[in-house]
């Protein structure tokens, strides 16, 4: 890719990072007041930490193409079994994939490689799929992207010898915690952030506006949609990864419909328009969650347990993303970067001194 | 009706349409149409509505391929070249309702026509940019939809040129915009035209587009009906009768 075209004055250069710099701000507070919770509560927040990288990941290629895209979620299992293959111990292979070929059997890598190749995996088969599924567009693209999820999906459920099928693998590394998550999500939003900010990501976005006029200025789309693609399949590669050794092991069910909904909830009710919009959905749908969880569980007074009536959560998801999709489409953050309060402030009335013409 | 004069000219043509036909299913919009413009030179097409303006221009970026006949821009066939390849080939167009990218700042957009180039000196055609047009430098951060009609229609003048064309074609540059903003336009197409960039102008507002160009052609139904210095048009009594297509305005003062 070519260099970005400089931008051409200083006023604008420095405001330019300022989005970058005040997400990782919130993501590393957020963090760092978890720190002081108790163990339960950082378990959520690492959880939250792991969707935020999924989200992330799922809005590089939604948020600048404009294209849905229901087929992230299989990027996250590629990563997860990829890197479980790579870091669990031979001794633990031997016993839950007997058939497994040699190299991989004898494979101890460390973790970080694991993770990397997790997610390079994912990338390279968005790299494969998306070579011809790039050149769709509206709603066959995002059909094709879900059978990139249920291809995937059905492939890992019985591919036994290697993936051991609809049994789970166990004995994974368990190495993921609030800071590996928080690092992880830090890291995400840097590379969300470069590519957004880089020709390529700007000439996407143009052609999400208008896809005649931006091929006709010479906007070569699917080349660049398929760059976001394979960006996107390999951040939501390693939030895959992330969430395996989180929780210890992987099952084929964890990456299927439901991950798809909660992420793609998570990304719409924030905005799916704005990097902003992708971090936010990520924290407040985690939030919103884990009350309902608690709710669900209910308190226990005496010998009464007030418990609010399970699935709740599931149906106040789906309702907020209604309201969100009828009243504010473009969700939390209404297709805008974060910035310092009074410099919008100042925007404002400009545009409404606008002369008539 | 008269019978279209051979519009080519000798040397340094830089467009080329032979037998130009183009349909939209059973309708046919463009029914046979050549024309040649030569470097540095102003043309203007006017013509009632549905007459297949706006299909030649889209046809000429590419946009629309023809159904038959021939488009050669400096001699080389469009026929072959992908859509994303026309503005390598120095063409640009100023589409009809100006098709800026509006949740895109201003700066992004301008970013946006340069994307054909790979030299070093985008940042400075920028900068020209702003000084020519003020407003847009101050709005350069803004989302280039909460322009006015006038600052948009500027924006995406100067986002064509960015991408450096021998040929810019505008559709309807003053549509919708206040008398002393067309001025300002027309002021720039001047400028462009004396920096050696030929014009293809599609027009209902004749009087602007004739002060401007070198060479006229009426169009109705798909075809050229007149074709000549815009002067000569004006004169002819067949133009208020393609115009506006009303055949007895003269004809009853005959």
């Amino acid at each position: 890719m070519a260099t970005l075209p400089a931008v051409s004055t200083n006023e604008s250069a420095g405001r330019r990072w300022l989005p970058l710099v005040a997400l990782i701000i919130v993501v590393l507070a957020l963090a760092g007041a978890a720190e002081f919770a108790p163990i339960v509560m950082q378990r959520r927040i690492t959880q939250g930490l792991i969707n935020l990288v999924a989200v992330v990941g799922l809005y590089v290629f939604v948020g600048n193409s404009g294209v849905l895209s229901f087929g992230n979620v299989a990027f996250m299992a590629i990563g997860a079994y990829v890197s479980a293959l790579l870091t669990m111990p031979a001794a633990a292979k031997g016993v839950f994939l007997p058939d497994l070929p040699a190299f991989l059997a004898a494979a101890e890598w460390p973790v970080l490689g694991g993770a990397l190749a997790g997610g390079a995996s994912a990338a390279l088969v968005a790299l494969v799929a998306g070579f011809p599924l790039m050149r769709l567009s509206g709603i066959s693209a995002s059909i094709a992207t879900f059978a990139i999820l249920v291809v995937t999906y059905v492939v890992l459920g019985n591919w036994t010898s290697v993936t051991g099928g609809q049994n789970s693998l166990m004995g994974l590394p368990i190495y993921v915690g609030l800071w590996t998550s928080a690092g992880w999500a830090v890291a995400a939003i840097v590379i969300a952030f470069l590519h957004q900010e880089s020709r390529s990501g700007l000439l996407l976005r143009a052609s999400r506006e208008d896809e005649v006029a931006a091929v006709a200025s010479g906007v070569h789309m699917v080349l660049h949609r398929l760059m976001a693609f394979v960006v996107s399949a390999f951040l939501s590669g390693i939030s895959g990864v992330l969430l395996a050794h989180f929780l210890g092991t992987v099952r084929v069910e964890t990456f299927y419909l439901d991950l798809t909904f909660l992420i793609m909830a998570m990304l719409v009710i924030g905005g799916m328009r704005s990097l902003t919009g992708a971090v936010a959905g990520a924290i407040v749908i985690t939030a919103l969650t884990e009350l309902m969880r608690q709710a669900e569980v209910g308190v226990t007074i005496g010998t009464t347990t007030l418990a609010a009536p399970g699935g709740l959560g599931d149906v106040l998801l789906a309702l907020l993303m209604l309201l969100i999709i009828l009243f504010r489409p473009d969700g939390i953050a209404g297709g805008r970067e974060i910035s310092w309060p009074f410099r919008s402030s100042v925007a404002a009335p400009e545009i409404q001194s606008r002369k008539p013409q | 009706m008269t019978v279209p004069r051979d519009l080519t000219s000798p040397g340094g043509r830089l467009v080329e349409l032979g037998g130009l036909v183009i349909r939209y299913g059973a309708i046919a919009a463009v029914q046979g149409v050549d024309l040649a413009i030569d470097a540095g030179e102003a043309v203007a097409i006017v013509g009632p509505n549905g007459a297949g303006k706006t299909s030649l221009l889209s046809a000429i970026a590419g946009i629309v391929r023809p159904s038959a006949g021939s488009i050669r821009i400096a001699g080389r066939p469009l026929a072959g070249i992908a859509l994303s390849d026309v503005v390598r080939e120095g063409v640009a167009l100023v589409p009809e309702g100006r098709n800026i990218f509006g949740s895109l700042t201003v700066m992004e957009n301008l970013r946006l026509g340069a994307t054909p180039r790979r030299d070093a000196s985008v940042s400075a055609d920028i900068d020209r940019v702003f000084a020519d047009f003020p407003i847009l430098g101050e709005r350069r951060d803004q989302p280039a939809g909460q322009l006015s009609g006038g600052e948009q229609q500027m924006l995406a003048i100067a986002r064509a040129m960015l991408s450096r064309p021998r040929l810019l074609m505008l559709d309807e540059p003053s549509l919708g915009l206040a008398p002393n903003i067309v001025d300002k336009v027309y002021d720039i197409l001047r400028q462009i035209r004396s920096q050696g960039v030929s014009l293809l102008l599609v027009e209902q507002n004749a009087a602007r587009a004739f002060a401007l160009a070198d060479r006229a052609c009426v169009m109705s139904r798909g075809v050229f009906t007149l074709a000549g210095t815009p002067a000569e048009i004006e004169r002819h009594d067949a133009f208020d009768a393609a115009y506006f297509g009303v055949a007895m305005a003269k004809a009853g003062a005959a």
